[in-house]
């Protein structure tokens, strides 16, 4: 398909600061107006051993919310075949959680412009994309494979919102007893280590570089705060109030500040009201 | 119309609050110069150096201090009165201006020419335009009439005893006639009061050649037209300053005050008409009024001079008055009055003379509110003369009784009952708040105006009032009509209120009316007819218990009583044999809806009126209910009956794992807030499509939006347990199980149709739709546990935390809260839908939440002062847009005390606030649950749209109080629900027909889709899942704001709004640095591509936009 975009003069791709290329699309073939994609070739090293290769991911900016992962698919399908396409709110490392989810239980996606990384097989498809002509925009939704939108695709939503309950019974059992399992695994653990810590028969400890185990129990913020103020009403309470005669002074001395400042709070609102005529009772 | 308001060009007031995701943050550094100016215009955190906070004390300062601690609740009252008290005072200058003009027109007045004595009927000598500030009826008069120099020019009133404020500064003049002019027996059928004209009229005649007088008006005293005034006014600039009003008075001791009792006659009945010689108390008071005034002021200064905040005092009653309405017009509490009724406190030793004016304010009120004059009459004289009258003739004479020094006068001869009523009423009430810390005492005391509209619940008006005359002749009061020398309205009015007070009974706690303004002319003019006065408006203020009750109970048959209550209802009255075995008489009104009910108060009054005082309904124009059919008023009594069940049923549900522990309704619908409560629903299956496997109804395609159901929420609060793990994910997928049983339950044991989801378990019961959400009481404190790097248990709040919370504990218990609110209150609901009507008409309720709205209109009810709580849904609403309009957000918190109990709470905020003013939501609304956060404000609305809703609700006021109070305007409570869409940029413009709240909106289209209803009982249950929740306008929102939300703001009436109003953000079109790091949607957008927005807001709606309009003309890029 590249080649013969190069006959034409004008059918320049248009790369801009920053080496992105400018791709147009459009929403169907009727349509007047254009989007504009920005594409670059993916070049993280850290994430080069992860799902995104580094020669074969291309990096797209300002992807509409009506463009479902299979259709951006769809779209740069014409560069070379796809492999994966990843759509998220804001571009950086994607962030894989630790155990699957059933995709009832995924939070809602956000709508909205979104960024892609999509991973081509080849790393030719990569040049193929960034050298498209910008006057040729790409078109999304067409008549073999059309995109629905407004009313059709919530009345889709909704009939997807629909769950049925032995689905969902399936998805909680099997996630139960997962968690199941591995809570069984991490008690095993954690016993097994406190076995090792425990005096064997001659008194002996084994001291080991590890975790400290379950016999120092979890501590947390919060206990940590508490033994605090603990301490410091202890303290408090042997103390004498109002005992010495400069004690006394002090706290009145306190006394007469605290009104002195409420005062001066009193005196900055009424010069306050006053600007803003607030005494005029008509 | 009301005014818009564009993003682009804020008032800076608010804009520097801060700048939030939501906000402008490009359009405050705009409006930046500006802001310098106001920066002053906020309460900053007040800083003082530590040698200054510690520095010793002087005596000076450390009384100043004790003082302020021990006499005012804090320095700030203090301060504040002494500023009021400056701003009303009149200035050094004002006072030269005012001395001087006086000066000139005493001198203008001893020139007056003497002319010829002359027959009292002949006005020869009156030359020119001038005319006689007089109705002489009868027309025939016998004695003679000689203009003359006055005797002399005194300054009488409020300005010589410094007791006159600003504004309407009026200076007293009495002109003494000389006794050359009067006769012995002048007091008698009227020929003083006419005399008295003819001389104020040939002094006007003289003055009229006067360079210096500005202009020349008549008025009369207190509406008085026995009392003609000649009011002046300075020429020049200064005329809108003050005026001086010119009395004519008799010379002291002219005639025997005695000859004045309230017991004896002085207009022969022969002379008006033929019959027998009823006393004239009113007449005779009237021309005794006229000597005393310079005995009175003697009297004043003579005990101002012991007391010296005697003026300061006064002059705070009377603002206090004033802000009432109750200091002007026929029968007032004037300025006069309040002078001596603290002259009376000092005589009694009630207030003594080294009081400040502020105990002396406080002791006045303490008084005015135990003490009934209309009961116990007092009096100022210390040893009256044996002719005086004693207490019980004047008593006999007059509803409200107040002797004066000479002990001949009673002040409060016009009063009538039911002002003094209103006087003691509110000072009773402002006695109640002084103390009160959640309110803001000055401003709710002195502050605060309180017109009729806003305070009475209902409000009526007498339209035609020469109607009254005939009322007159049909009740007999022609010796009444002759004392009060033909003023019809003013013979009538007590007959009225006293009927009214008698029929409506125990239904009102106050019925208060306009007093009616001294009627202002142009000395050239004849003074105009009695009927000529705006209409007499009644206010109601009524008691909730009562007032909408349809059956008025009289006394039984047999009783003597009950020839009276027949005589007072007439025909209504009938015999009612009641549940109780007792036969009784009584009355019932018809009333089926709570909101008819509330109109019961109406019918009384246009029965009674009718009955007994011929004046027809078509001259009654009553405001009770005008907002009533813009929340189509249907009460939602039978949710909560079905949520009840429900409740019931979850609880008793056996075989679940863990027990429930609570149901909890977290929905308006639950508290009786809902604008639009839901109603059983019957549907009609064909129309929906329909999915086999899960037995539920789909939205078809083709066909109308089927009806939107809203699901009801209710939280489900689950044992605490062992068995609950302690991880977030594993928490979801538990209560997603108990989602499953619970309905698996329900359909097994009470064939309740299901639809268990992850997030929540939907019931189709009745015809409504619950939506249960199962809870663990754990779950935010697991949501903010996080285990840090060193292994650390790290406690953190984070968002999806508080929104758990919010959802599962806040929520229910603001609905539990203000639900019992409703019950103390009965109209609370009704004013909550009311208001929230309005939010979303005016496409502010994205900005103002459902529950961030039910609070502020919690607030009127649990903080009414300086007002009553609302009993009427249209009284309610205006105090809501008039709170919404003028609370200073930027300076104070809302304090909304929910549980009323405990107030010890409301200090310690205040000064948090101040100091972490910039950081704290916009509108911050603290209650006792929740003192630092503003959790239902939090988010919005941001400082531009609290702006606008500010001003919004400004507008609407103006529109709306005109329609109450002014008879001619039509009453269209619409006009203010009409939002102007001129000011915004895109308008997307829906199909009706996939509108699904269409018959709520405002102005309810005639096209009439079918949505899968059917009517009917709401049918048994069972049967398959109805679509719901599901409403292609709020998901089409929702699409719109993810997508667009950092370039333009969106704005829709959620309820059956057809048009989305787009406004773009200020700095939308502004080139953007291209980075890649920065919010992936703004970035790629270096210049947004305007038209491809445009077309993508039609392609995301498509069959829902109608067509986009793009109203280019208001944006460049």
């Amino acid at each position: 398909m590249a080649p013969s975009t190069k006959k034409h003069g004008a059918g320049n791709a248009c790369i801009i600061p920053g080496g992105f290329a400018v791709l147009s699309l459009k929403f169907s073939a009727e349509s007047d107006t254009q989007h504009k994609l920005y594409v670059k070739e993916h070049r993280v090293r850290v994430e080069a051993k992860t799902h995104r290769p580094l020669d074969k991911t291309l990096f797209v900016l300002n992807v509409p919310p009506y463009c479902s992962q299979a259709v951006v698919s769809q779209i740069f399908s014409r560069f070379g075949a796809v492999v994966s396409v990843e759509l998220s709110d804001r571009p950086g490392t994607a962030s894989v959680p630790e155990i699957k989810l059933s995709n009832i239980f995924k939070p809602a996606e956000k709508q909205g412009f979104k960024v892609a990384y999509i991973v081509f097989r080849k790393a030719k498809s990569i040049q193929l994309a960034k050298s498209h002509p910008h006057n040729f925009p790409l078109v999304i939704s067409t008549e073999k494979q059309p995109v629905t939108t407004g009313l059709q695709k919530w009345a889709e939503q909704y009939r997807k919102s629909i769950i049925l309950p032995e689905k969902l019974q399936e998805t909680v059992d099997a996630f139960m007893t997962d968690y199941d399992l591995r809570k069984e695994e991490k008690e095993k653990k954690q016993e097994e280590e406190a076995e090792e810590q425990k005096e064997d028969e001659e008194g002996w400890v084994k001291v080991t570089r590890g975790n400290k185990g379950t016999k120092a129990r979890p501590h947390s913020e919060a206990a940590n705060q508490k033994s605090l103020q603990k301490e410091i009403r202890k303290k408090k309470r042997k103390e004498l109030l109002n005992f010495y005669t400069w004690q006394h002074r002090n706290t009145q001395k306190e006394h007469i500040a605290d009104l002195r400042k409420k005062f001066e709070e009193d005196k900055q609102r009424i010069s306050l009201l006053r600007a803003q005529r607030k005494f005029r009772p008509y | 119309m009301l005014f818009l308001f564009f993003l682009q060009m804020i008032p800076s007031d608010l804009s520097q609050a801060k700048e939030d995701g939501n906000g402008v943050p490009a359009n405050a550094k705009r409006s930046k110069p500006e802001d310098q100016g106001e920066q002053d215009a906020v309460l900053r955190p007040v800083k003082l150096s530590r040698t200054e906070l510690y520095k010793p004390p002087t005596v000076e300062e450390l009384n100043q201090l004790k003082e302020a601690e021990s006499l005012f609740h804090c320095s700030l009252l203090k301060m504040q009165m002494e500023e009021l008290l400056k701003e009303v005072a009149l200035s050094e200058r004002r006072k030269k201006q005012i001395d001087s003009f006086v000066k000139t027109v005493t001198e203008a007045l001893q020139s007056v020419p003497s002319f010829p004595k002359v027959e009292l009927g002949d006005l020869s000598w009156l030359a020119g335009s001038v005319k006689v500030p007089f109705i002489m009826m009868p027309a025939e008069n016998a004695g003679k009439f000689q203009m003359a120099p006055p005797a002399s020019v005194d300054l009488i009133g409020s300005y010589p005893l410094g007791t006159c404020i600003k504004p309407r500064i009026t200076v007293d003049l009495a002109v003494t006639i000389p006794a050359e002019v009067l006769q012995t027996k002048d007091d008698m059928n009227q020929r003083y009061p006419r005399k008295r004209a003819l001389y104020l009229a040939g002094l006007a005649q003289h003055l009229s050649s006067s360079a210096e007088i500005g202009s020349m008006r008549y008025s009369c005293l207190h509406g008085n037209r026995l009392r003609p005034l000649l009011l002046l006014t300075p020429s020049g600039k200064e005329s809108s300053n003050f005026t001086v009003r010119l009395h004519a008075c008799l010379p002291p001791g002219y005639f025997k005050p005695s000859r004045f009792h309230p017991q004896r006659n002085n207009i022969r009945t022969k002379w008006y008409t033929e019959s027998p010689e009823p006393p004239t108390p009113h007449y005779n008071s009237s021309v005794l009024g006229d000597m005393l005034p310079r005995a009175h002021l003697q009297f004043l200064s003579a005990v101002s001079s012991q007391c010296p905040a005697f003026a300061e005092g006064v002059a705070l009653i009377k603002v206090w008055l004033r802000q009432r309405e109750l200091d002007q017009g026929a029968g007032c509490f004037n300025g006069f009055l309040a002078s001596m009724t603290l002259a009376y406190l000092l005589s009694k030793h009630r207030v003594n003379n080294n009081m400040t004016a502020y105990q002396l304010l406080r002791n006045t009120l303490h008084f005015l509110a135990t003490t009934d004059l209309t009961e116990t009459a007092i009096t100022l004289a210390r040893k009256p003369d044996s002719t005086a009258p004693s207490l019980p003739e004047f008593q006999d004479a007059f509803q409200v009784v107040f002797v004066d020094p000479s002990g001949h006068l009673n002040l409060c001869a016009e009063m009538t009952e039911c002002t003094y009523k209103q006087v003691q009423h509110e000072a009773s009430l402002s006695m109640q708040f002084w103390d009160d810390a959640t309110v803001n005492g000055f401003h709710a005391l002195l502050m605060t105006p309180k017109p009729l509209e806003r305070t009475s619940d209902h409000i009526f008006q007498l339209l035609e009032l020469v109607k009254l005359q005939a009322s007159c002749k049909k009740l007999k009061l022609l010796s009444e009509l002759m004392d009060h020398s033909g003023n019809y309205v003013r013979t009538m009015l007590p007959y009225i209120l006293s009927l009214l007070q008698q029929g409506l009974g125990q239904r009102i706690l106050l019925l208060t009316h306009s007093l009616s303004p001294d009627p202002e002319w142009t000395v050239e003019a004849e003074p105009p007819k009695h009927k000529a006065q705006p209409p007499l408006s009644f206010g109601l203020i009524l008691r909730p218990d009562y007032a909408a009750s349809v059956l008025e109970r009289g006394p039984p048959a047999d009783s003597p009583k009950a020839a009276e209550f027949r005589k007072l209802w007439g025909p209504r009255s009938e015999l009612r044999r009641f549940q109780d075995g007792a036969i009784t008489e009584a009355v019932l009104w018809t009333g089926e809806s709570a909101c008819e009910k509330r109109l019961v108060p109406r019918q009384i009054v246009n029965h009674l009126l009718q009955l007994h005082a011929d004046i027809p309904e078509s001259c009654v124009r009553y405001v009770g209910a005008m907002m009533d059919d813009v929340i189509q008023m249907k009460e939602s009594l039978k949710v909560v009956q079905s949520y009840d069940d429900l409740s019931r049923k979850l609880w008793r549900l056996e075989g679940l794992p863990l027990s429930v522990t609570a149901v909890q309704g977290a929905h308006p619908a639950l508290r009786y807030t809902q604008v639009f409560p839901p109603k059983p629903l019957k549907l009609d299956y064909s129309f929906f499509g329909k999915e086999k496997s899960s037995r539920s109804l789909l939205p078809k395609e083709g066909k109308p939006c089927p009806v939107y159901i809203e699901p009801i929420t209710v939280v489900c609060h689950m044992e605490g347990s062992g068995k609950w793990p302690h991880d977030r994910v594993a928490i979801r997928h538990l209560k997603a199980a108990f989602h499953l049983s619970l309905g698996e339950l329900l359909t097994k044991e009470h064939s309740y149709t299901c639809r268990p989801c992850p997030t929540h378990l939907d019931v189709w019961k009745e015809g409504y739709a619950f939506r249960v959400h199962v809870a663990y009481h754990r779950e935010p404190q697991v949501l903010r546990e996080s285990v840090g790097p060193d292994g650390l248990l790290v406690v953190r709040d984070n968002e999806a935390a508080q929104a758990l919370e919010l959802a599962t504990v806040h929520r229910p218990l603001l609905t539990s809260t203000l639900h019992g609110l409703q019950q103390q209150h009965p109209c609370f609901g009704a004013v909550c839908r009311l208001a929230k009507r309005w939010l979303g008409a005016q496409l502010l309720s994205d900005d103002i939440r459902e529950d961030a709205a039910d609070l502020l209109v919690a607030s009127l009810f649990l903080h009414p002062a300086p007002f009553t709580a609302p009993s009427s849904p249209q009284v309610g609403f205006l105090r809501f847009l008039r709170l919404l309009s003028s609370f200073d957000w930027r300076n104070n918190p809302l304090v909304v005390n929910l549980n009323s109990n405990d107030s010890g709470w409301l200090a310690p905020p205040r000064n948090d606030f101040v100091a972490g003013r910039d950081s704290l939501p916009v509108m911050f609304i603290a209650t006792p649950s929740d003192k630092k956060l503003s959790l239902w404000t939090k988010r919005e609305p941001s400082v531009q749209m609290m702006q606008r809703a500010v001003m919004l609700a400004a507008e609407s006021l103006k529109v709306l109080e005109p329609q109450l109070k002014d008879g001619t305007q039509i009453q269209d409570v619409k006009v203010a629900m009409r939002p102007p869409l001129d000011a915004y940029d895109v308008l997307i413009h829906l199909l009706p027909k996939q509108v699904p709240l269409l018959k709520q909106a405002v102005d309810p289209p005639l096209v009439v889709f079918s949505r899968g209803t059917e009517a009917g009982k709401a049918g048994t249950p069972g049967g398959a899942m109805p679509v719901i929740d599901y409403n292609p306008v709020a998901l089409y929102l929702s699409e719109l704001r993810d997508s667009f939300g950092d370039l333009a703001l969106f704005f829709c009436d959620p309820y059956g709004g057809t048009v989305i109003a787009v406004l773009w953000k200020p700095k939308a079109f502004k080139p953007v640095p291209f980075k890649v790091s920065a919010d992936a949607g703004e970035q790629a957008h270096s210049v947004p591509n305007v038209e491809a927005i445009v077309e993508d807001f039609s392609v995301m709606g498509k069959d829902l936009v109608r067509s986009v309009e793009a109203r280019t003309e208001r944006w460049s890029v």
